[in-house]
C-alpha cells in the first residue's frame, strides 16, 4: 500500500502537533494573558543593546534599575527615587560617589544572587566600546565601580552633577555577569545568551522567536512580590491598522499609538477602549539649514531667517493639529513636550498670520509670479518635504503644510521615503530640503542638548537639522548643570525661546498617544517614559478572563 | 544523458553564482543598511561603530570578497531581523515554505487535472463555459490581490478561518495534541487555499488544452472502434498522455510558486521564506537577502532540471 504524499503531511502535521498539554489555569486575584500589539519588531533585547520601544518594554520588564524614578519623572538628585535593586544607598560626603547596598533578597532568575560585581559588570558592559551601547552617552560621567563588599556597589563619578543619581539608576540596567560574562563584548550582539534573558525583574524571559512573539511569564518568586498578569506576550504587527484590527477584534489587550483616525472606533467598540496617554514625543517641521548633501553651502533658500519666519507664520498650527489628531490633539510650545520636567507653555510663538507672511516674503525679496509661486533671482520659492512613510500623523501634516505654505506662494513637493531611507537620507547623508520629524525626549534637560546642541551635530547626536547657538548651548548647559529645579527652568526656558525664535524648525505638535486597552484590563498610571513603567500593577480581573486568560504559568511545549 | 545532466548542473550554478552576485550589490545599493532604523535612541556615531564592526563600511568589492569566502565555508551569515545565523533562520523559514508551496502545488495539480479533464470531456458543455470562465478570472488576478480577497472573504467578512500566522501564536503551545493538530491545519486553509487556486486556473487551461490535442489521435480512435469506454477511454489512454506535458510543467511551475508563497505569506503572516525575505529587503537585513536569494535561485533551477529530466525520461526525442 502506498500513502499519498497529502496524507502523509497531513499526518506529520497532526503528529507534531499532538505534544502539548494544557496547563493548569490561574484563579484568584492574579492571573491573565497579556497580550500586546507591538509596532515592529524589537532590534535587540539585552540591556546596552536596546535601541526602540519594543526592546525597552521587555528590559524593564525582564531586568531592574538599581532604584525607580518617580511618577514625576524628577531627575535632580534622588528625589522621588524609590528602591529596586538598591535597597539603600550612600552619597560620598563630596557627592563624587554613591554606594548602593543590593537587597539581599534580590535573585536572578535561575536563582543565583544578585551581586554588587554584577553591578561593576553591567557599567564595563554598557561603556565598553566594543559593545557599542546607545546608551553609552547616558553613563559618561561614571567614572567607575568599586565593589566594598557583595552586596555593596559604589559608584564613582567624574564631577558632581544634578543629574549622577539619576544617570546610574535610571540609564542602567543590571546584568547578571555569571550569564553574560562569559562572552566577548564585541560577540555580545550576535552571540546566543543575548536572546535568552536572564534578570531580576518582574516576569521572566520565555523566548523571542523574530517576528512571531517575545513572550515573557511572571516570575512569582520575585523579590519585590509577583506581578499581577501571569503572562506578557508581545506580538509584533506590520503597520498600526494591523494592530487596530487585532486590538478590536479582541485578538490583543493592549497597542501603544492607536491609529488616531480609527480612534472613534474604539469609542463604539465592546471589546477596547482608548486611554490618553503621556508621551515625550513632539513633531517639527525642521528646515535644512545646508544644502542637500553639503556640509558647507547655505541652503538657497533656508538659510535666510525671515523666510523660515514667514513659513512658520504661514501655518496654522492649532487647526492642523485638530485637523490631524481631532480631539487629541495638543499644539507644541516649542523645541520640547509639555510631559518634560522644565517645559514652559508660556513662551512666544511664531503667530499665524498669512499677510505677514507673505509681507516678510515679498521684503526678504521672494516675490509672487503669475502661477502664485514665489521666485527669486529666477528661481522658484520650492522645496522637497521628506517625511517617513511608518508615521500616519506625519503623511497628513505633509499635506497640510503643502496646502497652506501653497497659499502663500511656496512649491512643496512632498517626498515620502520609508523609515530606513528616512534615516538615512536625514542623518547620514543630510540629503533633504525640509522634513517632518519627531523627537523622543529624555525625561532629563541634557536630552535637550542631544537634540539642539551644537555638540550633537554630526555623528555624536541627533542634530539632524544641524541647527548651532553658542548661546543656546550656554543655556542648556546651565539648565543641566543646575541643582535647583527652578533655576533649571528658567534657562531651559530662554534656551528654548532661543530656538523658537531662530526657527530651526516649526514645532507642530505633543505626540498624543491614544493606548488601545482591551476593556477586560485595569491599568496602573501610565508614564511618558513608557507604557511598560507600572505593568506589575496591570490585572485582568477573574470574572473577565478568556480562554488565553487560563493558560496559567506552566511552560511551553519545547 | 550523463553529460546533459552534467551540463545542466554547470550551467545552473552559474545562474546561482551571477543571481547571488547581482543581489549582493542591488541590496546594498538601496539606502540605508542594518542599523538604519528609525530610532532616537542611536546616534549616527554608534550606527557607524556597528557598521564598522561587522564590515559594512569596507568597499564593496571588499565585503563581496568576504561573502564569497564565507559562503564557501558554508557559512550564510548573520541575520540582524532574526537575530540568529542565517542558516538558522533559513533551517526554520524553508520548511514551512515547501509545506505552503508542497501542499498547494499537489492541490493544484490534482484539482487543475481534474477539472482541465472533464472541461474537454465536456466540450462546449456550460460546465466547460462556466468552468472556463471562473478559471480565466482566477488566472487573471495577481497573486497578492487574489491572496487578500479571500483573507477578507474568510476572515473577516465571514469570519471562519484564522487571519495570518502559522498557528495562534498565543495558545498553540498550550492546547492538548487534537486542539493543535486542528489549530495548525486552519491555519494552513486560507493560505495554501490561495496559492492552489492562483496556479490550479493555469494547470486546468493546459490540462484542457492538452486532451482536447489527443482525444481526436489515431490510438484514441482505435480504442473507440475496439470498444473500450469512455470513462476508460478518457481517463486511462488520453489522460495518461496528456500527462507527460504537466509532469515538465510541475517544474517550471516551482519558480512561479515561490513568487506566489511571497505575496501570499506576506498577506497571511505566514513566516516562511517569502516573508523573511520580503522583511529582510525592508530591514536591509543583507545576509538574509543575499541567503534567500540564493536558495530561492537553487529551488528555480533544481525545478528547471527536474522538468529537464522529467522530460528526458518521458519523451525519448529529448534524450539526443
Amino acid at each position: 500500500m502506498r500513502a499519498s504524499p497529502l496524507l502523509l503531511i497531513v499526518l506529520a502535521t497532526t503528529l507534531s502537533a499532538c505534544e502539548g498539554s494544557r496547563t493548569a489555569a490561574s484563579t484568584g486575584a492574579t492571573g491573565g494573558t497579556l497580550v500586546v500589539a507591538a509596532i515592529g519588531e524589537a532590534s535587540d533585547l539585552l540591556p546596552p543593546l536596546v535601541a526602540d520601544i519594543n526592546g525597552a518594554a521587555i528590559q524593564s520588564m525582564v531586568f531592574d534599575r538599581l532604584a525607580d524614578i518617580g511618577q514625576n519623572l524628577g531627575t535632580v538628585g534622588d528625589a522621588g527615587f524609590t528602591p529596586r535593586l538598591a535597597s539603600s544607598w550612600t552619597w560620598a560626603a563630596d557627592s563624587l560617589s554613591i554606594a548602593f547596598h543590593i537587597d539581599p533578597k534580590a535573585r536572578w532568575h535561575d536563582g543565583q544572587p544578585v551581586t554588587a560585581s554584577d553591578v561593576r559588570f553591567s557599567v564595563r558592559a554598557y561603556l565598553d566600546p566594543k559593545v557599542g551601547s546607545p546608551t553609552a552617552p547616558n553613563l559618561g560621567n561614571i567614572d567607575s565601580v568599586g565593589v566594598r563588599d557583595s552586596l555593596t556597589a559604589v559608584v564613582y563619578f567624574k564631577k558632581h552633577t544634578p543629574e549622577e543619581f539619576y544617570d546610574i539608576a535610571y540609564q542602567l540596567f543590571v546584568m547578571p555577569e555569571h550569564v553574560y560574562g562569559k562572552v566577548p563584548f564585541d560577540q555580545l550582539r550576535t552571540s546566543d545568551v543575548s536572546r535568552k534573558l536572564v534578570g531580576s525583574g518582574p516576569f521572566r524571559f520565555v523566548r523571542w522567536d523574530p517576528k512571531v512573539r517575545i513572550e515573557l511569564v511572571a516570575d512569582t518568586a520575585n523579590y519585590h512580590g509577583r506581578p499581577k498578569l501571569d503572562r506578557v506576550i508581545l506580538t509584533p504587527i506590520a503597520d498600526a491598522n494591523a494592530g487596530a484590527a487585532l486590538m478590536l477584534s479582541g485578538q490583543a489587550d493592549f497597542m501603544l499609538s492607536f491609529p488616531i483616525d480609527q480612534v472613534a472606533k474604539l469609542d463604539s467598540s465592546r471589546v477596547a477602549r482608548a486611554v490618553a496617554a503621556p508621551s515625550f514625543s513632539y513633531g517639527f517641521f525642521g528646515f535644512n539649514r545646508f544644502a542637500p548633501k553639503s556640509n558647507s553651502a547655505p541652503h538657497p533658500i533656508f538659510n535666510d531667517l525671515r523666510v523660515r519666519r514667514a513659513l512658520a507664520m504661514a501655518i496654522n498650527r492649532t487647526a492642523m493639529a485638530g485637523n490631524v489628531f481631532g480631539k487629541f490633539a495638543q499644539v507644541s510650545h516649542g523645541p520640547f513636550p509639555m510631559t518634560l520636567g522644565v517645559a514652559d507653555s508660556t513662551l512666544r510663538m511664531p503667530p499665524y498670520d498669512t499677510a505677514a507672511a507673505k509681507a516678510m516674503l515679498d521684503s526678504s525679496g521672494w516675490k509672487a509670479g503669475a502661477d502664485g509661486i514665489r521666485a527669486k533671482n529666477g528661481k522658484p520659492l520650492r522645496f522637497s518635504l521628506m517625511y517617513p512613510s511608518t508615521s500616519l500623523p506625519r503623511k497628513q501634516y505633509a499635506v497640510l503644510l503643502q496646502e497652506a505654505l501653497r497659499r502663500v506662494g511656496a512649491q512643496v513637493d512632498l517626498d515620502q521615503v520609508d523609515a530606513q531611507t528616512f534615516q538615512a537620507r536625514a542623518l547620514d547623508s543630510h540629503d533633504y530640503d525640509a522634513l517632518l520629524n519627531a523627537f523622543n525626549a529624555d525625561p532629563s534637560v541634557t536630552g535637550s542638548k542631544q537634540s539642539w546642541g551644537t555638540s550633537a551635530i554630526g555623528p555624536g547626536g541627533q542634530n539632524s537639522l544641524r541647527y548651532s547657538n553658542v548661546k543656546v548651548d550656554a543655556l542648556l548647559d546651565t539648565a543641566a548643570g543646575s541643582f535647583d529645579p527652578a533655576k533649571a527652568k528658567a534657562s531651559a526656558a530662554k534656551a528654548y525661546q532661543q530656538i523658537i525664535d531662530d526657527v530651526p524648525a516649526v514645532f507642530l505638535y505633543d505626540l498624543p498617544l491614544v493606548d488601545a486597552v482591551n476593556r477586560r484590563l485595569t491599568l496602573g498610571p501610565l508614564r511618558a517614559d513608557g507604557w511598560f513603567a507600572n505593568i506589575a500593577d496591570w490585572s485582568i480581573p477573574p470574572d473577565k478572563r478568556i480562554d488565553r486568560d487560563r493558560i496559567g504559568l506552566g511552560p511551553a511545549k519545547p | 544523458m550523463r553529460r546533459q545532466i552534467v551540463a545542466r548542473l554547470l550551467q545552473s550554478l552559474i545562474v546561482v553564482v551571477i543571481v547571488t552576485t547581482i543581489s549582493f550589490f542591488v541590496i546594498r545599493a538601496a539606502p540605508g543598511d542594518p542599523f538604519a532604523y528609525d530610532s532616537p535612541m542611536v546616534t549616527p556615531a554608534v550606527r557607524a561603530h556597528w557598521r564598522s564592526q561587522f564590515g559594512y563600511d569596507r568597499p564593496l568589492i571588499e565585503q563581496y570578497g568576504r561573502y564569497v569566502v564565507s559562503v564557501a565555508h558554508g557559512q550564510l551569515g548573520y541575520s540582524f531581523e532574526m537575530h540568529e545565523p542565517v542558516s538558522a533562520a533559513l533551517a526554520v523559514a524553508l520548511p514551512r515554505t515547501l509545506l505552503l508551496t508542497g501542499l498547494a502545488l499537489t492541490l493544484a495539480f490534482l484539482g487543475g487535472m481534474a477539472i482541465g479533464a472533464a472541461q474537454a470531456a465536456r466540450r462546449g458543455s456550460w460546465f466547460d463555459r462556466v468552468s472556463s470562465f471562473v478559471l480565466l478570472v482566477f488566472y487573471s488576478l495577481p497573486d497578492f490581490w487574489g491572496a487578500l480577497m479571500i483573507l477578507l472573504l474568510f476572515a473577516y467578512w465571514i469570519p471562519i478561518l484564522p487571519a495570518g500566522n502559522i498557528v495562534d501564536q498565543v495558545t498553540h503551545d498550550y492546547m492538548s495534541g487534537p486542539q493543535a493538530a486542528w489549530d495548525r491545519a486552519r491555519h494552513l486553509v486560507l493560505p495554501v487555499m490561495s496559492l492552489a487556486l492562483l496556479t490550479m486556473a493555469s494547470i486546468a487551461r493546459y490540462q484542457r488544452a492538452a486532451m482536447l490535442e489527443i482525444l481526436p489521435a489515431d490510438y484514441i480512435r482505435t480504442a473507440r472502434a475496439k470498444g473500450v469506454s469512455e470513462r476508460r477511454i478518457l481517463w486511462h489512454h488520453a489522460l495518461r498522455t496528456a500527462l507527460t506535458p504537466l509532469v515538465t510543467l510541475a517544474g517550471l511551475f516551482i519558480p512561479a510558486l515561490l513568487g506566489g508563497a511571497l505575496f501570499v505569506e506576506k498577506v497571511f503572516s505566514w513566516p516562511g521564506m517569502g516573508l523573511i525575505a520580503a522583511n529582510a529587503i525592508a530591514g536591509r537585513d543583507y545576509d538574509l537577502v543575499t541567503a534567500t536569494v540564493i536558495v530561492g535561485s537553487l529551488l528555480v533551477v533544481i525545478g528547471n532540471l527536474f522538468a529537464d529530466l522529467a522530460q528526458m525520461a518521458l519523451d525519448p526525442r529529448t534524450r539526443e
